[in-house]
């Protein structure tokens, strides 16, 4: 009975006539990459996988954590100290919200060396910066979450830098805590925020951010001739689904590394009053949180302009870039403005960096 | 030039041969590269589109003759894929190979095009039905938390007997009891800097008037005389709301209030003398008995800003 498809082929076939999956799959899988594939486009595919594994451990840390004031520092402990691997858990969710940001900075960054955010792309680039936007905002509420002093302290000052939005910032920042200080209302808000409302954003705009990609196709590299491009094309599947599952194992490998290496440990409860504790932000706003520390950011103006203005007409100017930059020229070689800026930008992030890390050893 | 069309006959300079059978697209510059030519049971062969001299409705006119054909390379199928099966973005702007456009009668129900317009219209009317409605409630809700009364209550918070020098901060701490929403009443650990403040740091921080704090509704709630020695900062950085410390600063050769935050420096009056910060340390109500008992009011202000707001 050879010829004979056998029960799950039937199924398989029933499905396919009713769903159209075989068709659903060549499809997302024979989508063309101009240049062929490359080690440069993992990124993307990398931060989904990030994403689906920071769902998966946060719904895990869900079953135990208890978001209240009286019992959310406790509930976190019960999960390092009590519950089977739970502290293995914990610290991969704590070090894969790392590696998205890591992530996310580098692809952002090949996207604009690659001259990628240009027409066609505009709005793949827009999409991509609202994730961005959420991506730390993910970072920033599930902070707060272990409700220890590193948590409560960096809460306290990034509220305070909200605070000082002209006109709205007031509001904000008391809609934000549910109140005037931190406390039970700032940590059901966070929480929700950052369970509910923020994996509902991302995966929106994630879904809108690859149909965009898709209807405009990949830019492929930013040279060589339509006849050399051609030649090298390949398909996603399998040379860059390779390539992309390479890059995912190393990352959970990394990111897995650093949870057995340098698992999360809770400061003291957290409370108003912050003892020897010196309050710093996770290290990807260090360099922010530096910034401010400038005798030029002093003062309530100052304040605005560094906390503020200076942060906010970044992302604008990066909002406006595909509608400013209209030069068609994609290599990074012959952008000399868009190299050196992107060089000053990276340096800058590192230099404020390492002197808030540098500025430690000066507290103590 | 039209697009060659599925089925039309392929003329060579000398006769017919044959109709399209595929249509071939380039996917990067999404137009059509060659044509499939065959039928009669011959395998097609592909001609690209540099050889078509014409398109017209149902003909393709080839620029060759038909005994050249035979050059052109014979239809590998397994070397090519359907549309259906791959993404080519934009490919349905940039081909019309269709034999012909595909047609699906209106029901006559829906020809009513003003009617269509009225329904649309009626369907964002209802939506904002529902919408508008919940929009204030929904704000009142979300908001039920956010601005709630001051609390005046007096806190013993130690004795300054604890306190030995001049113009020294001393920190105290103490318990103040929150009672929040639906949770039941909870202690936080809190803390303020006290210093017994000789004439001149007293007249730095008073300015030689007596300091009002008032009420949300700018009702007086205590005075500071000026002549109390006893002055008490809110723990409270007034740049960004971290604790701040004293601490003894060698380059200075002095001790001051130092937060390890933003690096903000404050003498001994509160006065800044480096860092950001806005306004010098937040001043709080303190009265102090005959046994040396210290009695505050736990007022918070807004930080960051060069007026004080109070907010607690």
């Amino acid at each position: 009975m050879s010829g004979q498809p056998n029960l799950l082929e039937k199924i398989v076939a029933f499905v396919d006539e009713r769903v159209g999956l075989k068709t659903i799959q060549a499809k997302m899988l024979n989508e063309p990459v101009p240049g062929g594939s490359r080690w440069a486009y993992v990124f993307g595919s990398v931060l989904l996988f990030i994403f689906i594994m920071q769902a998966v451990t946060g719904i895990l840390l869900m079953f135990y954590y208890v978001p209240s004031a009286d019992h959310a520092y406790a509930s976190t402990q019960y999960i390092i100290h009590e519950v089977d691997y739970g502290w293995f858990l914990l610290s991969y969710h704590f070090w894969g919200s790392s590696a998205m940001v890591v992530m996310v900075f580098a692809h952002m960054s090949q996207v604009f060396l690659w001259g990628a955010y240009k027409s066609p792309r505009e709005m793949i680039w827009l999409v991509g910066l609202a994730l961005f936007g959420i991506v730390m905002a993910f970072g920033f509420t599930g902070y707060l979450l272990p409700w220890d002093q590193r948590a409560y302290w960096a809460t306290t000052v990034g509220v305070e830098i909200m605070d000082k939005t002209p006109i709205v910032g007031d509001f904000m920042a008391r809609f934000l805590k549910g109140g005037a200080t931190p406390g039970q209302m700032t940590l059901s808000r966070f929480f929700v925020i950052h369970v509910m409302i923020l994996p509902a954003m991302l995966m929106g705009l994630a879904g809108l951010h690859i149909f965009l990609f898709r209807k405009a196709g990949p830019a492929g590299p930013f040279r060589g001739t339509a006849d050399e491009l051609k030649a090298k094309t390949d398909y996603f599947f399998p040379r860059q689904v390779w390539k992309d599952m390479v890059a995912m194992a190393a990352v959970f490998v990394t990111i897995c590394s650093l949870a057995f290496i340098e698992p999360v440990v809770l400061l003291e409860e957290a409370t108003p009053d912050p003892g020897d504790y010196h309050p710093e932000p996770e290290w990807y706003f260090l360099f922010l949180f530096q910034l401010l520390r400038l005798k030029i950011f002093s003062g309530e103006f100052g304040q605005f302009l560094g906390a503020i203005a200076i942060p906010g007409a970044f992302m604008a100017l990066l909002a406006a870039l595909p509608f400013i930059d209209r030069n068609p020229e994609r290599n990074i070689f012959k952008r000399p403005v868009a190299l050196i800026g992107w060089i000053l930008v990276m340096t800058g992030i590192l230099v404020f960096t390492v002197s808030a890390i540098i500025n430690r050893e000066f507290l103590d | 030039m039209h697009q060659p069309r599925l089925k039309s006959k392929v003329r060579c300079t000398d006769r017919e041969v044959g109709e399209i059978t595929h249509v071939i697209v380039d996917p990067l510059s999404r137009e059509v590269s060659h044509i499939v030519v065959g039928g009669n049971g011959a395998a097609g062969r592909q001609v690209p589109m540099s050889e078509v001299q014409s398109v017209a409705e149902n003909l393709v006119q080839l620029r060759s003759a038909s005994s050249a054909l035979a050059q052109f390379p014979p239809l590998k199928r397994d070397e090519f894929v359907t549309t259906h099966e791959v993404e080519i973005a934009h490919l349905e702007d940039h081909l019309h190979v269709e034999a012909g456009e595909v047609l699906v009668p209106l029901p006559s129900l829906e020809r009513n095009v003003p009617r269509r317009t009225f329904f649309t219209n009626l369907t964002h009317a209802i939506g904002a039905l529902v919408a508008l409605p919940m929009a204030f409630p929904v704000l009142k809700y979300l908001m039920k938390p956010m601005y709630s009364p001051f609390d005046n209550a007096w806190l013993k918070i130690g004795n300054v007997s604890r306190i030995k020098a001049d113009d020294v901060g001393v920190q105290f701490k103490y318990k103040k009891k929150v009672k929040e929403a639906f949770m039941p009443e909870a202690e936080v650990d809190k803390n303020v800097w006290i210093l017994k403040a000789s004439p001149a740091v007293l007249e730095d921080v008073y300015k030689g008037k007596d300091m009002e704090f008032h009420d949300q509704n700018g009702q007086l709630v205590w005075t500071n005389k000026k002549d109390v020695p006893y002055v008490v900062f809110s723990g409270k950085c007034p740049h960004l709301g971290c604790g701040y410390k004293w601490r003894k600063v060698p380059k200075l050769g002095k001790e001051i209030f130092l937060c390890p935050c933003h690096l903000s420096i404050y003498d001994p009056a509160g006065k800044v003398l480096d860092g950001p910060a806005p306004r010098p340390l937040d001043p709080l109500p303190i009265r102090v008995d005959a046994g040396g008992n210290i009695q505050i009011i736990d007022m918070e202000f807004k930080a960051g800003t060069k007026a004080q707001t109070r907010i607690v």
